[in-house]
């Protein structure tokens, strides 16, 4: 985190705005003047006003994650105006899905060799279809659910309406 | 009051902004009156305008699915005010690392299944081999080789995913797979923001943030794991008894790097060789040197 009101040249951000960038300058620590696109993205999605509103209200310590996390969602609206960073998400989420499934197939494969090999004489029926419990996996995989509503339904099970039913669990208590 | 037209009540949007609810209000459909939360998180992370500009740019089709995505960063951004959709970003990586870890596991146990089903269910010729200690059948040491390599090489080296340019509308999902690496760790807080991102102008494949690489340092081992068994693969072919083990082993390290192709046809023809006696001496019960 490098001061850089106290040297010649100001940060990024007051380079930006055009404006003196004065020793207790918010955006100077995280904003250098090496990096300018990152400010200038951060500025055109969220403006500079919101970003300071954002980072007086979290503690010091905190705000150098604030501000990489803004860049890092300003960066992906910017290269993808319509998903943005959200489109990650909903990727990870349809990965995540594929693989509980893919392990679910696995799983039970391997109960039924492990059946056979007990009693390989038997001819057994597949096992039926093995819903994994939370917390219940020797590796720890299942554990609790995410807390957060994810953004995008799955496609085999997408009721999704144009109001958007996604954002009933993210709104908070209102 | 603001009241949009008779008797429909103004937005959320309208309503914090105390001003009228036109028809043509861009931001009704997405901010219902009954949910003024929806708004205020919208406002506070990207603010009216902003969002409006971004809707600008949209094509009508694509203004619903970009309101979702935009009330959907703000809602967590509320959730985690430091983090926001990163934290479910990272949660996100952290189980399929998870998945996929227990999913080789699991593979691997299967293949072990199959390797020993094979075995039992081979003629007695196998089962006598194995009982006179030769070494396994080389096709069990694909177990080793039943990794998924290619499938960390399909996960280079960033944190995060790197954002493309095209929607996701167009089922792009295989943009993401060339963009990043797993931490290893959910606390990856402190890691996380390990390097400064490139913001250089030039640099379009840049991505804003990388974490400490774990995962390369597994794929390193694991292919270096592979390959060692991949060396080792034929001169286990070879090996039918300790004896002949040991008169290749023998052949095998006297040749030299700068005649190493022709030590190993030599080796090749010596193990020949030794396969027949050791033949020979399985009918015959007899020690062959």
């Amino acid at each position: 985190m490098a001061s850089s009101s106290s040297y010649n040249s100001p940060c990024a951000a007051c380079k930006f705005l055009r404006r003196k960038c004065t020793p207790g300058c918010i955006f100077a620590p995280y904003f250098p003047p090496e990096e300018p696109q990152k400010f200038a993205n951060v500025h055109k999605i969220f403006g500079a006003s919101n970003v300071t509103k954002l980072l007086n209200e979290l503690l010091p310590h905190q705000r150098e994650d604030a501000v990489n996390s803004l860049a890092y969602e300003a960066e992906a609206r910017v290269r993808d105006p319509v998903y943005g960073c959200v489109g990650a998400i909903s990727f990870l989420q349809r990965q995540v899905q594929r693989l509980q499934k893919e392990l679910e197939s696995a799983n039970a494969d391997l109960i039924r060799f492990a059946c056979n090999e007990i009693n390989p004489t038997a001819n057994l029926p597949p096992p039926p279809s093995i819903t994994p419990r939370p917390r219940s996996s020797s590796l720890g995989f299942y554990q609790q659910p995410p807390a957060f509503p994810l953004p995008y339904p799955l496609p085999w099970n997408d009721t999704s309406d144009p109001s958007g039913n996604i954002n009933d669990g993210g709104e908070g208590n209102m | 009051m603001t009241l949009k037209g008779g008797t429909s009540q103004a937005c959320a949007a309208c309503k914090y902004q105390r001003r009228r609810c036109s028809a043509e209000c861009p931001l009704s459909p997405y901010f219902p009156p009954e949910q003024p939360k929806l708004f205020q998180n919208a406002h506070k992370l990207f603010g009216v305008s902003n969002i409006l500009k971004i809707l600008k740019n949209l094509e009508p089709g694509q203004k619903n699915e970009a309101m979702r995505s935009i009330i959907y960063q703000a809602n967590m951004r509320d959730k985690f005010p430091v983090y926001g959709c990163c934290w479910i970003i990272c949660q996100l990586k952290y189980q399929v690392l998870q998945a996929e870890e227990e999913l080789n596991a699991v593979q691997a146990q299967l293949e072990m299944y199959r390797q020993h089903h094979q075995i039992s269910s081979m003629p007695d010729d196998g089962t006598s081999q194995l009982e006179l200690g030769m070494a396994p059948p080389s096709n069990g040491l694909s177990l080793f080789n039943h990794t998924t390599p290619q499938h960390y090489n399909a996960v280079p080296a960033a944190a995060l995913p790197v954002p493309q340019q095209q929607s996701y509308s167009n089922s792009s999902k295989g943009v993401y797979t060339s963009g990043y690496m797993d931490a290893k760790d959910i606390n990856v807080a402190n890691s996380f923001w390990a390097q400064q991102p490139n913001y250089a102008n030039n640099n379009n494949n840049s991505m804003a943030i990388q974490s400490q690489l774990v995962v390369p340092q597994q794929q390193t081992i694991q292919q270096e794991v592979v390959q060692d068994y991949d060396e080792l693969h034929p001169f286990f072919d070879t090996i039918d008894d300790r004896q002949s083990y040991i008169d290749s082993k023998e052949a095998y390290e006297s040749s030299s790097s700068e005649e190493s192709l022709k030590d190993t046809t030599q080796s090749t023809e010596h193990v020949a060789e030794n396969e027949l006696k050791n033949a020979a001496a399985r009918f015959s019960l007899t020690s062959v040197n």
